[in-house]
């Protein structure tokens, strides 16, 4: 156990908690927001990474080109998606839950009718096919696309949210609904808005875990419950959700390092069980209503 | 729905004895099959494969080649003189689909055999069904071994063919270190065991082992253990979508193909194709079969087939050739069954016993001959070393001189020697459905 | 909304004022029954051993669907977690069954020798003898939800947060059960190879008998569920459901009676994870399958989750449609599954039951009960 491993499971260890975290940000701000359990969060990164393909396939765009391309198509179907269906159940969070699962079993097996059950496959340029490497650090440069596009992301979502007025108005909606509708914020456009956001940060998690994995229906299914738990413990708010991915990435690569994969998984699991039951509110309880 | 007057009355004994004395509840037909063939009639065989959900990738392309293969039979005169029609369900990628499916095919459809089944977990979770009503499974992939079920009949490698000859070939090649990574579950174990018997023969040393959870994409951790263990060349053992994600990361992460490539058990074309071609070059793959064999049994194999409707995907690899195959062992168990019987006595457990030996030529089988071993009922077969090219095709560098056994206990001699008619052990004593 | 939602269901207006009969108590009895006469009287009119045993499955999910119901429509507490206490239940029973046909010459499971284990785990000690395996199969799991409920509801996690939670205790247990191969058979789970023996006689899950198991356990299951919900501690748990805050003003204990509601639900679908072993002969850690869990909650969700009756039905429903137009459609099947949940939910959120309700309503010719959505009912679950 030299210095130069530990280092190196550390610095991996950022690059998996920018996965966790990339694969959340989406889901904390319409989580955090509007309190929407969005099960077709998956399903929405699916389509990130399918709407990538398909440009890239079929229109021939350059793959940089294409991230920000996914994060539009997905933020359209998100919109279509909260008008069609889920601005009618914000008063009922649980049904959110089913009523989203429904949506993602259609998204899932459309997209299958649509291109098949086989995989699909995304080209990045040769550049981003290698490694950096510093005397011991070892690092892959997409890995390190991955962690800038996530750095940018959150700082972005941070200014949006506490330094424009949009973010002003969506965090009043948050504290209290009634209070901001009575001060003239259309809370309607408001949820509509920030749950389109959040769907194309599902696109751009996609768009680039389609690199990283492979593109399937099902590719999503396995960020879901992982994304949920880190906007849980985080309390859905932003700067939880960054912490909390931080704080697993960096334990999964550590015990991933010292045992392996698996347990590191279930240690995970069980450690972010303790820590709701002594803090059920989340890393950052949010101010105002108890929801 | 008829009411008979005898079910009536044996299912009101059995109910009114099911509230009042539990003692009496009778125990269900144990009878087999329980259907007859009729001359003339198709014979209708199950064909369960999942052909939605995340199992699809491969088992939809199962599908595909054995209707492709019944076609060809058909067209051919069927068998027995009779057509065969299969009975096309799907699993879903559902355990329990599979396990209902198969009731359903054997007690309403009465099939008379099963094509079924790609995952180990999926085969374990119909084999009870099986084996109680004394039906066949064609089981047509590679899998771990360990199992005496008299029941089923596999075409695909076991664990002691598959790598026999794969890693004396990269040791000779490319050095003594290996490092195994595999998929956590049973198959990637029993593999990697074997692996280690002939990794110890040719003096070859293991500097680590690593499994990572199904369906599991972040290989970070497990390269870099690697990078620290400093092989000569990995063994893989991953499967499906993890498979395409570990070669991407190998790369990404600055791993060298030509310094250390990637001995795999499983990274076929479809893999080669989803990962794209430039992932896969260079590393390396031992099976059966792969495309791009150079004999004219395969070459009318893979035009026929790609040309027919059924050629979709665009592609045959080694699992679909194995399919294809367990059709024609099918054929010629059936015939055989029936030249000894007659064609109204088949029964899928004549056609299990007739089944001991059967040859299929190599003017059929496009990966050669191969033929069923007597005992346990999977497949003599030669294992083919290949390296992806850069095209995502393979090339054979070098294939078995000869058959290799098929030996499901060859890593547990204490457990016994697995026989036509039961799992014998050491002390002679045969225990029958053994899995 | 069923039977007794809020201060109403004490019976007192609704039966006296001869309103809907589907909130008659009387005539509630009177489905169960009708819809139990139905279930038993299948064995008698059929000869079709596959049915019989699909049938027996869809009864185990049928009890899984009123556990869900009895906890999260009755308790307001949503269990994505299921799960856990179905998929304990099951490798209990796979491990009885397991047990029973190892020999004095080969008491080691062949999962253990497969995986370098020459003797028997600790773990499966208890399993060795059918009685203590039975009663282990469901003593853990309920045990399990006893204490898990305990700690949680203690700390007074519920609505969402207890719902993702019960998702990662069920994700931790699927991935510890998928790695410890040699104790639990990892992905390929456990594959008994003989029907469960019940002293000398064999339950053939294709025979009557079996379906007889499963019938009277989901009979007595409901009859018990239907009890509690009628019971002053039922009523309790309906009001903490509806507001929580209030009836712990009221000096009522509230993570009691939430633990006691859970822990029941979860013993309901131990017993389910049993009784399927024993119908199928198999057990993997798909049982934990978050998907599984979710089906569950769906199951209830279509049915009705405030009618224990209707969730069983929506269990039968849903896996029958699966199992019949699911061939038809193909590939089609779950974009039709899938947008019908979303209509249910949409439209029908106390499930198919509240068409039953609005029609009854309307046939009892009080136009005021006909409205599909009673004001009162519309929040079910405190939207914490």
């Amino acid at each position: 156990m030299d210095f130069g491993s530990v280092l190196n499971a550390l610095i991996l260890g950022v690059s998996i908690a920018s996965i966790w975290l990339i694969a959340a940000l989406g889901l904390t701000i319409i989580y955090g927001a509007a309190g929407v359990i969005n099960m077709a969060h998956g399903a929405l990164i699916m389509l990130g990474a399918y709407s990538s393909y398909m440009l890239q396939h079929y229109v021939g765009v350059p793959y940089l080109l294409c991230i920000p391309a996914s994060f539009v198509i997905v933020a359209i179907i998100g919109l279509i998606l909260e008008r069609g269906l889920i601005q009618y159940l914000y008063d009922r969070p649980l049904d959110t839950l089913l009523a989203t699962y429904g949506v993602s079993l259609v998204l899932v097996q459309g997209v299958r009718l649509i291109f098949g059950s086989d995989p699909k496959y995304l080209a990045v340029p040769e550049i981003f096919s290698s490694n950096i490497s510093l005397g011991f650090a070892n690092i892959s440069t997409f890995r390190v696309v991955v962690i800038a596009v996530t750095a940018l992301l959150v700082l972005a979502l941070w200014i949006l949210f506490y330094k424009t007025r949009f973010g002003i108005q969506v965090r009043a909606v948050m504290q209290n609904k009634e209070m901001a509708a009575s001060f003239g914020i259309n809370s309607s456009r408001i949820y509509m808005m920030t749950f389109a956001l959040g769907a194309g940060l599902a696109g751009v998690a996609g768009s680039l875990f389609g690199v990283l994995n492979i593109v399937l229906p099902t590719m999503g299914d396995s960020y879901v419950v992982q994304a949920f738990l880190m906007v849980v413990a985080g309390g859905g708010t932003l700067a939880g959700t960054v912490i909390a991915s931080g704080f697993t990435g960096e334990l999964q690569s550590v015990f991933a390092f010292i045992t392996n994969d698996t347990f590191a998984r279930f240690v995970i699991f069980l450690l972010i069980v303790v820590f709701l039951r002594f803090r059920p509110q989340g890393l950052f309880a949010k101010g105002g209503v108890r929801r | 729905m008829k009411i008979t007057r005898r079910k009536l009355l044996t299912t009101t004994l059995a109910a009114s004895a099911a509230v009042g004395m539990p003692h009496v509840w009778i125990p269900g037909s144990r009878d087999a099959w329980g259907a007859t063939l009729k001359k003339g009639a198709p014979l209708k065989v199950g064909v369960l494969f999942s052909l939605t959900g995340a199992l699809a990738v491969p088992e939809e392309d199962s599908t595909l080649v054995l209707q492709y293969a019944f076609d060809e039979i058909n067209k051919a005169g069927g068998i027995g003189g009779v057509p065969v029609e299969p009975v096309i369900v799907d699993a879903k990628s559902d355990f329990s689909v599979y396990s209902e499916k198969t009731k359903e095919l054997i007690l309403r459809e009465k099939v008379i055999a099963l094509f079924a089944c790609y995952t180990s977990a999926s085969r374990k979770a119909i084999l009870p069904t099986i084996m109680q009503r004394d039906h066949l499974l064609y089981y047509p992939t590679c899998y771990e071994g360990a199992e005496c079920t008299q029941n089923a009949i596999c075409t695909g490698p076991i664990a002691n063919q598959h790598s026999k000859d794969l890693i004396p070939y990269m040791v000779e090649n490319f050095g003594k270190k290996v490092f195994f990574v595999g998929s956590n579950y049973v198959w990637p174990k029993e593999s990697n065991k074997n692996a280690k018997i002939w990794l110890e023969q040719v003096g070859g040393e293991l500097v680590g082992e690593e499994y990572i959870p199904l369906g599991s994409s972040e290989f970070g951790p497990v390269l870099n253990k690697i990078r620290d263990a400093k092989p000569n060349f990995i063994f893989s053992t991953v499967v499906g979508a993890s498979d395409v994600a570990f070669h991407k990361q190998f790369k990404q992460e600055g791993f060298k193909v030509d310094q250390m490539p990637i001995a795999s058990l499983t990274t076929g074309e479809i893999e080669t194709r989803a990962m794209g071609a430039e992932f896969g070059a260079g590393h390396f793959l031992s099976a059966p079969y792969v495309q791009t064999l150079d004999n004219p049994t395969n070459h009318k194999f893979v035009e026929g087939f790609l040309k027919s409707k059924y050629g979709k995907n665009g592609v045959t690899h080694y699992n679909m050739e194995e399919t294809y195959l367990s059709a024609y062992v099918f054929k010629a168990g059936f015939e055989k069954a029936a030249a000894a019987v007659g064609f109204e006595n088949v029964t899928p457990r004549a056609i299990r016993d007739h089944s001991g030996g059967i040859r299929i030529s190599d003017d059929i089988s496009p990966e050669g001959e191969v033929w069923i071993d007597e005992n346990n009922f999977n497949t003599w077969l030669k294992p083919k070393i290949a390296q992806c090219q850069g095209d995502g095709t393979f090339k054979v560098l070098k294939s078995a001189d000869t058959h290799v056994a098929p030996d499901p206990f060859s890593i547990y001699p204490e457990s016994g020697v697995c026989t036509k008619d039961g799992l014998k052990a050491p002390d002679g004593k045969i225990r029958k459905g053994v899995i | 909304m069923n039977t007794k939602t809020s201060a109403k269901g004490v019976g007192t207006d609704s039966e006296t004022t001869m309103g809907n009969p589907y909130h008659n108590k009387t005539a509630q009895w009177i489905a169960y029954a009708l819809f139990f006469l139905a279930l038993a009287a299948i064995p008698f009119s059929v000869d079709d051993d596959f049915l019989l045993n699909q049938l027996a499955t869809y009864g185990v999910y049928g009890m899984l669907a009123l556990s869900i119901s009895l906890c999260w429509g009755f308790g307001g507490i949503l269990n994505l977690g299921q799960g856990i206490a179905f998929g304990l239940g099951a490798y209990g029973m796979a491990m009885t069954m397991q047990m029973q046909t190892q020999t004095a010459e080969n008491p080691i499971p062949p999962i253990m020798l497969n995986n370098g284990l020459d003797y028997l785990p600790f773990l499966w000690w208890p399993f060795q003898n059918t009685v203590s395996g039975l009663i282990f199969a469901v003593g853990i799991p309920t045990l399990f939800c006893a204490v898990f409920g305990r700690i949680m509801f203690k700390a007074r996690v519920s609505g969402a947060f207890f719902a993702i939670m019960t998702l990662a205790m069920l994700s931790a247990f699927y991935t510890i059960i998928l790695d410890q191969q040699a104790y639990t058979g990892g992905v390929n789970g456990i594959t008994p190879p003989s029907p469960l023996q019940l002293g000398s006689f064999q339950i053939d899950p294709y025979s009557p008998a079996a379906y007889w198991t499963v019938f009277f356990a989901l009979l007595i299951a409901t009859v018990i569920a239907k009890l509690i919900t009628q019971s002053s501690f039922g009523l309790v748990t309906q009001a903490i459901r509806d507001d929580a805050e209030r009836v712990r003003f009221l000096g009522y204990s509230v993570s009691s009676y939430e633990t006691t509601i859970y822990t029941i639900s979860g013993l309901i679908a131990a017993v389910a994870g049993c009784l399927w072993v024993m119908v199928v002969q198999y057990v993997s850690p798909a049982q934990l399958d978050v998907g599984l869990s979710i089906s569950m909650v769906i199951w209830a969700a279509i049915g009705g989750r405030m009618s224990l009756l209707w969730a069983i039905i929506g269990a039968f429903l849903i896996q029958g449609g699966q199992s019949y137009l699911g061939d038809a459609f193909l590939s089609t099947w779950l974009l039709i599954l899938g947008g019908f949940f979303i209509v249910v939910v949409r439209f029908l959120p106390n499930g198919l039951a509240s068409l039953v309700e609005a029609g009854l309503g309307m046939l009892a010719s009080k136009p005021k009960e006909t409205s599909f959505r009673e004001p009162s009912g519309v929040k079910p679950v405190p939207s914490e």
